[in-house]
């Protein structure tokens, strides 16, 4: 690869700007400080001539001791190896920092969101607005200073959430009296509903009132929402798109219906705590999530699980990718239209998985079995058995029947083949991850990138189709099953006895102060934790990198000139959960 | 008065009243819809004359086809869809001279036929020849294959001339800017 | 009164004119209240034969095909399942969204109903028993089924609702574009039958079958109809995972259940066109003498073509608007005006060549078929080829 050799032959950041780029000397931190007029220059050195094609993970933390807020990048080499981490301090009063969009697309929605909830502004960003609070929301509520209306607040106007043990909503007191800002000559009363331009004017979208397409015989541009209720979905979200007739002319995803602020919650909790939040981030792989959180607070911590435990890990989490590429196969195929009927084939082994996972953590979906150092307990008696037989004999026949009866179908391939099209290079660009990525030709897998666990020992390959279209990322699954249940007859065949867990198990761990960025390749990509801790019982910073999130990134991109039936392929053929996309 | 008679007026006042609604509904959608009453009372019509072929035909061709597609134009375009503009323009007395002239002209010729003059007798067809009969007339060569076929090509001529139309300008910007 | 047994429906009718006339009513208005009372007869018939029992067949099918138990609590095998749907439908609140054409929203599911039933009109159930047999009875359905595509663009233009008129759009596009085949398609079991009424075609294929005669225009009209019904894999009008429910998404209640028990119908009636022109309708052993009897063959080859459309239903993914029309109006529409073409010339061919006149109709649409493949195979080469030359046209600079 000629990026390769020529990472080589470039001299390292600090070489090159050696006014502008200083390691972090922080204890426990790692990576680069770049003063912040410099970083669109610094990125694109990195891009371009060091290799780092793709830029993970885009957060700030809110230092409120040190009056400052910190921008941290974490990109990676599509080609594998760690992590360059480039970090960005400005003052917390009014922090400003250079937009990356131009030079990585995958950085638009993470800083609108980093503007959301940290109030950073990204200079030249071109759409920056909220994205996961509502328009109109007032303050931002990771700041360390920001104190929850009504619960928090200098003024509390009821003692307790549930004042002499009554629940009241908030908005059945005092209906979003200080939490939206209204423009200063609004009165609700004299407020008529304007029309579809006005309506959508903060979407991005072209509605041309006068009309047309510039042809002789005009017909309407129309704006449809898909969603916030609708079938395909996948949950509570929105698709604004303006059509064309049947063809999509632009589409802007909404998105934070079911925002519940899981990174806010997750700094008020202690470490452990948070364990069983992460099973509600993408609730088809609780373990995948546990895992990742693991990882990065095991870094912090400096401490490794034995080697059973890491095993246990290891089948957990393929066990959970065959879960959810099973469940995704099934709902691409219903949102073809296909009548429920390959949806329920295909999750019918699923529930024979969700027994296993019963069998160990007590819960089918939120499994919360993950511990730091280990796993909550060891496998009770004859889950082995029951997961050899499903590994051996059922998996492998549900794959060779769902290739069967699907992948030479003569409808499918039609409404997949050449849908949604994805060139690699774009791929890499906005950020994509997992099957996404792998179908565009890109062999990029955490797992291989940058092995974590026991995954450097174990035998598989990484799938990868060239298409980029709808059935590649279909196949890719098919492909991605087979590979998991390779690693699971290593992982059953190796399996060593003896214990589970690193020291005694714990309630209140402590984490020393540092920083750390834990990722795991979940089934729908690449899931990244990126933990500050100061030393105290809760971590100062607790950032998700959700891969549904930013897969998101590209859906108008893909959509751009397609029907409206395959907005709903294309989504399918992402795979997104929304309790991962809202956080 | 017989059931026939009672039915004919019925039919016949609901296709007069439905085509009035239709040219002076403010809604041009609204005005389609009452298009397909007026057709659909004229496919009653025939059906009282006895003539089921012509009267489903017209149900098939016009309510089924045209009327569906004029109403599937209004839709495409919403702004002309919620237009509720005048309903005459400057020359419309030229249109109710010309429409005055058409109808004196229909009564004077329909008053020469004898057999209106007195009380119509009932119709007696055989339905089975009729149909083969109808048939027959539109290809032979003595009666009507000739505009039969012109009408045929006429048709054939405004459908390219409507594709020609509706077809995007082939790559160039400024050509749809000079149609 | 001698009660004939053999013929039961001629019977009752005669008893009942004989009776209404004791009454001493005008012969004009005892024919009028008996041709009413059939209607109500058939449309019941109709209801309760489809609407109950058919649908828990449907549900039942579809659920044994997807690994579910289905219906299986209201009655024996949840037989009454449909029943209590429907009271569940007539008890929710009936909603007219603002800014609704009221008059048009509240006009459509009728005419939907009226469209599916009013077919029934002309199907002949076994022998003398049907309620019509109009000389242009194949013409009827087609016109009657225009009306059925005007309820749903009715419904979905007056919901004001985007997704209603994107199934509106939808509507427009597959339901004008599929019924051209149809039409053609139709016209073969005329021409084979030398008559347009539903009655007259069942009663030609004493001889054979029509489905042995044209197999071809029998593929056609069933899939055709199939797409002019709107039931899977063309059931874009209501696509659910992509504009929701298409046309009937505002509709609540009643108006929705008549929606449905409309499209239900539709399917039913497709199954007995099908039936009733292709695959011999009542005709069966000893169906001239015992109607009942033809009744029976009816029902059963009726509920076998509805319950293959069940099976296509849950077995198939939605195909896409432009593939949709794309299929109709370069496959479908030529493929039925060459197999009216060829029908023509077999039939004029038989007694020419003094051969039966099955084999001649079958041996002509095997080979029309025979051609359809080769020239579908050729087509997909050009497309294989096409794609697959490109990359290694650019790498090997243009060695095509």
């Amino acid at each position: 690869m000629s990026e390769q050799e020529q990472s080589t032959v470039a001299e390292p950041l600090e070489v090159h700007f050696p006014q502008a780029v200083t390691p972090d000397e922080r204890k426990g931190y790692q990576g680069y400080v770049v003063a912040t007029e410099a970083l669109p220059e610094v990125a694109t050195y990195a891009r371009d001539e060091l290799g780092y094609d793709y830029l993970s993970s885009v957060t700030g933390v809110d230092y409120l001791p040190e009056g400052k807020t910190e921008v941290v990048y974490h990109a990676y080499r599509t080609a594998g190896g760690p992590a360059l981490v480039l970090k960005v301090q400005v003052p917390r009063e009014d922090p400003v920092v250079p937009s990356l969009v131009g030079i990585y697309p995958s950085a638009d929605f993470q800083e609108r969101e980093a503007w959301d909830l940290l109030g950073i502004r990204f200079s030249g960003h071109p759409n920056l607005k909220r994205i996961l609070m509502w328009e109109g929301f007032h303050g931002h509520p990771l700041r360390k200073d920001y104190q929850e209306v009504y619960f928090e607040a200098e003024n509390k106007p009821f003692k307790n959430r549930w004042p002499e043990g009554k629940v009241y909503r908030v908005e059945e007191k005092a209906p979003l009296k200080k939490n939206v800002q209204y423009p200063p000559d609004f009165t609700a009363e004299g407020w008529v509903p304007e029309g579809d331009a006005a309506l959508y004017a903060g979407m991005g979208q072209v509605v041309a009132a006068e009309g047309g397409n510039g042809r002789a015989l005009n017909t309407d541009q129309i704006v449809v929402n898909l969603g916030p209720q609708h079938p395909s979905t996948h949950g509570v979200f929105r698709l604004v798109v303006t059509l064309e007739g049947e063809t999509i002319v632009d589409l802007e995803p909404v998105m934070g219906y079911l925002h519940r602020n899981h990174e806010k919650i997750g700094e008020r909790n202690t470490f452990l705590m948070n364990m069983p939040y992460t099973d509600r981030l993408d609730y088809i792989c609780a373990m995948g999530n546990n895992f990742g959180y693991s990882l990065a607070v095991e870094k912090l911590m400096g401490i490794t699980p034995p080697e059973r435990a890491e095993y246990i890990r290891v089948m957990m989490a393929e066990l959970t990718r065959i879960v959810n590429h099973l469940w995704a196969i099934g709902f691409l195929l219903n949102d073809l239209g296909a009548y429920f009927t390959p949806a329920l084939y295909a999750i019918e082994e699923r529930e024979l998985v969700l027994d296993v996972f019963e069998a160990v953590s007590g819960s089918r979906m939120m499994c919360n079995y993950f511990r730091f150092g280990g796993v909550a307990r060891d496998l009770p008696e004859g889950v082995l058995d029951v997961v050899r037989e499903l590994v051996h004999e059922r998996l492998p026949r549900k794959v060779d029947e769902l290739d069967t009866y699907l992948t030479h179908n003569e409808i499918i391939r039609a409404r997949c083949v050449g849908v949604g099209v994805l060139p690699p290079e774009d791929a890499i660009a906005y950020g994509m991850a997992g099957p996404v990525l792998r179908a565009s030709g890109v062999p990029y897998d955490v797992r291989r990138a940058d092995p974590y666990s026991i995954y450097d020992r174990l035998d598989f390959d990484v799938a990868v189709r060239y298409n980029g279209d709808v059935y590649d990322r279909y196949i890719i699954r098919l492909d991605e099953i087979r590979q998991s249940l390779r690693i699971l007859e290593q992982v059953l065949r190796d399996i060593p006895e003896g214990e589970v867990q690193t020291g005694k198990p714990q309630y209140q761990v402590r984490v020393p102060a540092g920083e750390a960025y834990g990722r795991v390749e979940n089934p729908k990509g690449e899931l990244g934790f990126y933990v500050v801790s100061n030393g105290k019982p809760n971590p100062w910073r607790y950032h998700v990198r959700a891969p549904s999130f930013i897969n998101l990134t590209a859906m108008g991109e893909m959509c751009k000139g397609q029907k409206v039936a395959d907005v709903v392929a294309i989504l399918g053929s992402i795979d997104i959960v929304l309790g991962e996309v809202d956080r | 008065m017989t059931l026939v008679q009672i039915l004919f007026l019925l039919f016949g006042l609901v296709t007069l009243l439905a085509s009035l609604m239709v040219v002076t509904s403010p809604k041009l959608v609204h005005a389609a819809f009452w298009l397909i009453l007026a057709l659909a009372g004229v496919a009653a019509l025939f059906i009282l004359l006895e003539a089921t072929f012509l009267a489903v035909v017209q149900v098939v061709v016009y309510i089924g086809a045209i009327a569906i597609l004029i109403i599937f134009a209004v839709m495409l375009t919403r702004r002309v869809m919620h237009d509720t503009g005048p309903q005459v323009n400057r020359s419309w007395w030229v249109a109710l001279l010309v429409s005055l002239v058409l109808f004196g002209g229909l009564v004077l010729m329909l008053a020469q036929v004898p057999a209106l003059a007195g009380t119509p007798a009932p119709l007696m067809v055989d339905q089975e020849t009729l149909l083969e009969d109808l048939g027959r007339a539109l290809v032979d060569a003595d009666r009507y294959v000739l505009p039969f076929e012109l009408a045929s090509v006429l048709l054939m001529a405004s459908m390219i001339g409507a594709i020609f139309v509706a077809r995007p300008p082939s790559g160039s910007e400024e050509r749809s800017g000079e149609r | 009164m001698d009660f004939n047994f053999q013929d039961p429906f001629t019977s009752i009718g005669e008893l009942l004119r004989g009776l209404l006339l004791g009454w001493g009513l005008a012969p004009g208005l005892v024919s009028l209240i008996l041709m009413l009372l059939g209607a109500l007869v058939l449309a019941g018939f109709a209801m309760t034969l489809a609407g109950v029992f058919l649908t828990w067949l449907d549900r039942k099918l579809a659920a044994r095909i997807q690994d579910r138990l289905g219906p299986n609590r209201v009655g024996p095998f949840g037989i009454f399942q449909p029943i209590a749907d429907a009271i569940k439908l007539i008890t929710k609140e009936d909603i007219i969204p603002e800014g609704a054409e009221r008059a048009i929203f509240k006009l459509a599911p009728m005419l939907a109903v009226m469209s599916a039933v009013g077919i029934w009109a002309v199907v002949p159930f076994a022998p003398r028993l049907i309620g019509t047999d109009l000389n242009v009875g194949v013409l009827y359905i087609v016109a009657v089924g225009a009306i059925g595509t005007l309820s749903i663009m009715m419904g979905g233009m007056a919901s004001n609702n985007k997704y209603a008129m994107l199934g509106a759009f939808r509507t427009v596009a597959q339901m004008v574009a599929y019924e051209i085949p149809m039409v053609i398609a139709l016209l073969v079991p005329t021409m084979l039958a030398g008559t347009m009424g539903v009655g007259g075609i069942v009663e030609a294929q004493r001889g054979g079958w029509f489905i042995v005669l044209a197999p071809v225009a029998t593929l056609l009209f069933f899939v055709s109809a199939m797409a002019e019904a709107g039931r899977a894999p063309f059931d874009l009008l209501e696509a659910e995972s992509e504009i929701v429910a298409g046309y009937n998404v505002e509709y609540s209640g009643m108006k929705f259940g008549m929606f449905y028990v409309a499209e239900f119908l539709h399917g039913v009636t497709i199954a007995a066109l099908t039936a009733t022109l292709f695959l011999g309708g009542w005709l069966g052993p000893g169906a001239q003498q015992f109607p009942l009897l033809g009744l029976v063959y009816f029902a059963i080859k009726t509920a076998f073509v509805y319950l293959v459309i069940s099976l296509i239903r849950f077995s198939m993914p939605r195909i896409r608007i432009d593939h949709l029309l794309a299929f109709n109006w370069k496959l479908l529409t030529p493929l039925a005006l060459a197999a009216v073409i060829v029908t023509a010339i077999a039939d004029k061919l038989a007694p020419a060549l003094g051969w039966n006149r099955a084999v001649v109709h079958l041996t002509a649409n095997i080979l029309l078929a025979w051609a359809t493949f080769e020239a579908l195979r050729a087509y997909a080469r050009g497309i294989r080829q096409r794609v697959e030359v490109q990359p290694a046209a650019v790498e090997t600079g243009g060695a095509d």
